[in-house]
Formats: structure tokens, sequence, C-alpha cells
């Protein structure tokens, strides 16, 4: 009857619905293979250097010293055989020959003694009618320092002067305008630079005042000052020189004024002041005995004080000249206490004149002790004449005429032993040698009239042959030496060894 | 040795000698009474000197040749005794 029936199912494909499955394609990419190489670098052979300075003490090794019991190099002993009498013969005949003695040559070219080189001026100081006091030049030898004041006036002065440096080595060297000027309240009558310290300079001043310039400084040179205390000098400072102390590398300064003191200031840099070392005072009561000063005590209480000068050679000495002429020895280590009244100094005043020289009828200008003798210096004054003294003796050893007029500046040549120059007021400058046989001058600076003496002069130790010279018209004038006036010759040493020798015994 | 040491001794005994240096012919010291430093200085230029005043003596005629050169300073005087191997330079100062 009825049965299953199993039909297969019937499937009617879908007519819209298509499949979303998109188109696929198969596409790789590859970067190019990329190239590659190998190499090896392998040095095959080395070299190894290196410098080194030769020691200075290589040259030994080039001397070939045997010792004692070597061997001599063959053949030295005949060699010497040989020579040895030549040769003695020559040296015995060379050292009696005089064939050498005045021949002398020449390899620089100097036509002129003297030759100016430049002439410096301050104009507002010359507008003024200042005179050059005093002029000084660095320890370096390039810098010239010059004070201006008056040298005539013997009113008290009130008028503000200056100081001016020049530096000659600088290429814009401007003659009429100096590097630096140092306004000062008075005029400035002593001017002393340091020996070690360039920018060190050392003034004195007319209303008694030790000042210590410091030229590196900008805005107030003034480095130390003596300020008006009681211990000050009240008259005018005539020469300030720089002292070397007990404690090396320092130095103190030494002041002289026409009131009869010499006072040694030390610097107190914190405050700025000047302390009192040591100070001397000079009464005519207390000078030694001679035969040749009288004492003339009424009116004079003290013998003023115009030139002093340091010996290079022994730092106890010094050597003093006064207004009344009056040449003194004076130590530095004397004990003796001065006989004057006591104005409330914190230092005891000291005598310190120990040996009177032959006086001199004026005020003495200028000493100057000479570098290369211990025993000689030299000294002038108002009589016109340059005095050639040893220590040794009271009485001058030579005595060389400068000018009629008084000479106001004698100074030792640094490189010759035998010269000095002399600065007289009608305006020449003489400059002597004492190896000539005649007492003329070996060479003179000739310039103007009264109106223009020459007050100061310095040598140049660095330079030897430059020299500086201040005169009363306010300029300053460098001259150039020649070649004979600052080389010294072979026997110059001898020479000025036997001039010192005629000391009479 | 001590005849070289008497001989130099007997030099340097002279009037005003202030040194004695004896250089071989290659500029080389062999003696010497000066320090090292100034030994060699005067070695050197002497040496170099001298063969330049040789030179000159027999340029000027090949048949002469040098027998002494003396060389005369402001300071002092250097007198120099050349021979094959050895040459003796002595300095003296005239004026002592």
């Amino acid at each position: 009857m009825f049965t299953d029936e199993a039909q297969e199912p019937v499937s009617i494909r879908s007519a819209w619905r298509t499949s979303q499955q998109s188109a696929q394609d198969s596409i790789g990419c590859q970067t190019r293979a990329v190239h590659s190489a190998e190499a090896e670098v392998q040095t095959l052979s080395t070299a190894v250097s290196w410098t080194q300075t030769q020691p200075h003490d290589e040259a030994q090794e080039l001397l070939l010293q045997p010792a004692a019991d070597r061997l001599d190099p063959p053949g030295l002993k005949a060699f010497l055989q040989r020579v040895e009498d030549t040769v003695i013969r020559e040296l015995d005949r060379n050292g009696r020959s005089h064939a050498f003695d005045e021949f002398q040559v020449n390899w620089e070219d100097q036509s002129q003694p003297v030759s100016c080189l430049h002439c410096l001026q301050h104009p507002s100081a010359q507008e003024r009618g200042l005179h050059v006091t005093s002029v000084s030049w660095s320890c370096t030898g390039s810098v010239i320092a010059c004070a201006f004041g008056r040298t005539d006036d013997g009113d008290w002065i009130t008028e503000p002067s200056c100081v001016c440096t020049w530096n000659l080595d600088r290429r814009g060297l401007n003659p009429k305008q100096a590097d630096l000027v140092i306004d000062v309240a008075t005029a400035v009558t002593a001017l002393c630079c340091h020996p070690q310290q360039p920018a060190l300079i050392a003034g004195g001043l007319y209303s008694g005042e030790v000042v210590v310039w410091d030229t590196s400084r900008t805005q107030d040179p003034v480095l130390v000052q003596t300020g008006m205390s009681a211990d000050s000098h009240r008259e005018p400072v005539y020469q300030v020189a720089w002292v070397p102390l007990q404690k090396a590398g320092e130095f103190g300064v030494l002041s002289a004024c026409s009131g009869g003191r010499v006072l040694l200031w030390t610097g107190d840099l914190n405050e700025g002041r000047f302390v009192l070392n040591a100070a001397y005072a000079l009464v005519p009561q207390q000078v030694p005995h001679s035969s040749y000063v009288s004492f003339k005590a009424r009116g004079s209480s003290t013998v003023g004080v115009t030139s002093l000068a340091l010996s290079p050679w022994d730092p106890d000495t010094f050597l003093v000249g006064s207004e009344g002429g009056l040449l003194l020895r004076c130590s530095f280590s004397s004990q003796t206490p001065a006989a004057v009244p006591s104005e409330g100094h914190n230092v005891t005043l000291r005598a310190p004149a120990v040996f009177v020289f032959r006086p001199r009828s004026g005020p003495v200008h200028s000493i100057h002790c000479s570098p290369f003798h211990r025993n000689l210096f030299v000294s002038a004054g108002t009589d016109g004449r340059a005095h050639l003294h040893s220590l040794l003796q009271a009485d001058p050893l030579l005595s060389l005429r400068v000018s009629d007029s008084s000479v106001f500046q004698v100074q030792w040549s640094p490189s010759r032993p035998l010269v000095f120059a002399a600065a007289a007021a009608q305006g020449e400058v003489h400059i002597f040698d004492l190896g000539r046989r005649s007492l003329r001058p070996a060479a003179t600076i000739e310039q103007g009239g009264a109106d223009q003496a020459a007050t100061c002069l310095a040598f140049n130790s660095q330079n030897s042959h430059l020299l500086a010279l201040g005169r009363t018209n306010g300029t300053v004038c460098i001259w150039q030496l020649s070649h004979d006036l600052t080389e010294q010759s072979p026997r110059e040493i001898s020479q000025l060894e036997q001039i010192a020798n005629q000391v009479a015994a | 040795m001590a005849e070289v040491e008497e001989t130099l001794k007997r030099i340097q005994s002279q009037n005003g000698v202030q040194g004695i240096i004896i250089i071989n012919s290659e500029g080389i010291p062999i003696k010497t009474t000066l320090d090292n430093a100034s030994t060699v200085q005067y070695a050197g230029l002497i040496h170099q000197l001298v063969m330049k005043a040789r030179s000159t003596v027999r340029d000027i005629d090949p048949q002469n040749d040098l027998t002494f050169l003396r060389i005369r300073s402001k300071k002092n005087e250097i007198m120099i005794a050349p021979d094959k191997d050895y040459f003796l330079i002595v300095i003296q100062n005239p004026s002592d």
C-alpha cells in the first residue's frame, strides 16, 4: 500500500547572490640581490720612529776626556814638542809688544759724537712756563719719566704741575703728547724710577711730601704717600732714591729735603701711607771736625740737603751735599742721636755724618758715585766745576772746569768707566772722558742761552747710547751718543784704578 | 802622558794665558783647560776658520802653506798652531 518514499532534495541556485569573493591575484616582489664583497687589509711592514729634543749637555759626548791612565792619542806628544817652542816664543813676544796699544777699530759708522733723536714736550706745561726739574729712565730702559716744576722761584709754589712719561720704544711715539700724564698738586722737585718694577715712580714734592705713583693703575696712580704728618718734611724734597732694604727684593724710599732731614720710608700698601723707618738729621754742630769747616752756627741751624747719592758698592754709605757747600759722607747705621729738639717724630733722629770733604762755596747740586770703582764719586755745584773725589781723602783728586755758570747735574756713564756728563746752567752739556790727555770735554751738546738751561740729565743704563736732558723751557731732549763714548776700551778699568790710587798718603 | 801635561803647564804659565785647547783634525777637542761649553764652541768655530785660512793661503800660492794664525780682538788674542793631525789653540790676554 503506502510506502515511504525518499526523494532527493531539490536545490535551486540563487540567481542574484554572487560570491563576494573579489578577484585575487598573487604578486610578489623582491629586491635585487645586494652585492657584497669581502676584502682584507694587512700591514706588511711596520716602522717606528720618535723625536726628542737634544739636551744641552749632549756636547759632553763630543769631548773625549781620556782617563788618567789611558794613553794619549798617538802623535800628540810629538806634535806638542814640535809646536811648543814657537808658541811660547809668540806668547812671550805678544805679552811684551806695544804694537796694538792705541789701536782701535770702529765697526760702527758714527759721523757725529752726539745727535738729537727726539725732543719731547708737554704743551700744557710749556704754556704755564714750567721747567723740567728731574728726569729718570725706567728700569727697562724704554720709558722716560719727567717731572715738571720750577727751579728758579724763591716763593712758595702753589700752582699744580705734572709728571709725564713717554715710551720711546713704541711705534706711535708722539713727541708733543705724553703717553701718561699724572697731575700733581704742587711742583715736583725730585723723581726716581724703581730699579726693578717698571711701573713704580717715586717723587718728591715742593711741599715736602714723598709720593710713589703706580703707572699701571688707571684710576688713581698714587700708591703710597707721606701726607702732611708730623714725620714728614716741611721743606722741598730735593732728592728721592730707592734703597734696598734688609729683606731682599724690598725697597724703601730715601728722601732728602732742604730742612736738613734725610728720611727713610717704607711703604705700607694697605694704608697707602708711608711709614718712617729711619730718620737722620744734619746739624752743623754734629758735622765731623775738619780743618776746613769753621762753625758758622749762627743763623743756620740746619744743613739744608740739596743732593744725595747712594753708593752701589757699600749699602751702608750715602753721600750728602748741602746748600752751604758741605759735602759729607754718611752712614745708615750710625747710632749717634741728633742734637735737634724732638718734634714728635716716631723715630729718633740720628746724626749720620761720618766724614767731611773739602767744602765748596755754593750749594752742591749733584753727586754721583762711580758704578765702576768703589771709592770714586763726582760732585758739582755753583762754582762751575766738576770735582772728582775719592772716599778716602778730603781733597778732590781732580777738578775739571765745566762752565762759567753753575752746574746742575753730573752723572757717570753706565758703560764707560772714565766718562761722565755735566749739565750747566747756560744750556750746554759737556761729556768728559778722563782717558784723554786734555781736560777739555770729549763732546758738547750746545743749545740755546740762559732761557734753556739744562737742569737735569740721565743716562739710560739699558741702552747706554741714550742720554736724556731736561731744560727750563719745558722740553726733554733725547740724545744719542756715538760708539766711542759708549763702548768700553780694554784699559779703562786700569786707568780708573790709577786715578783712584792717586790718593795722597 | 807626563810630558804632555808638563808642556801644557809650561804654556799655561806664560804671561796672560787664559786657556789652552788641543783639537784633532776633525775638530774634536782632545785636551782643554777651559770649561766644556766654551771648549766645544771654540773648537767648532776655530776649526772652520783654520780650514778657510789654510785654503786661502794655498789658493794664492800652491807651494805655500799656513804655519800660524793669530786673531786679535778687543779683549784678547787667540793663537793657533796648525798641524796635520792636531791644532793647538791658546787664548791670551796680552795686557795682563
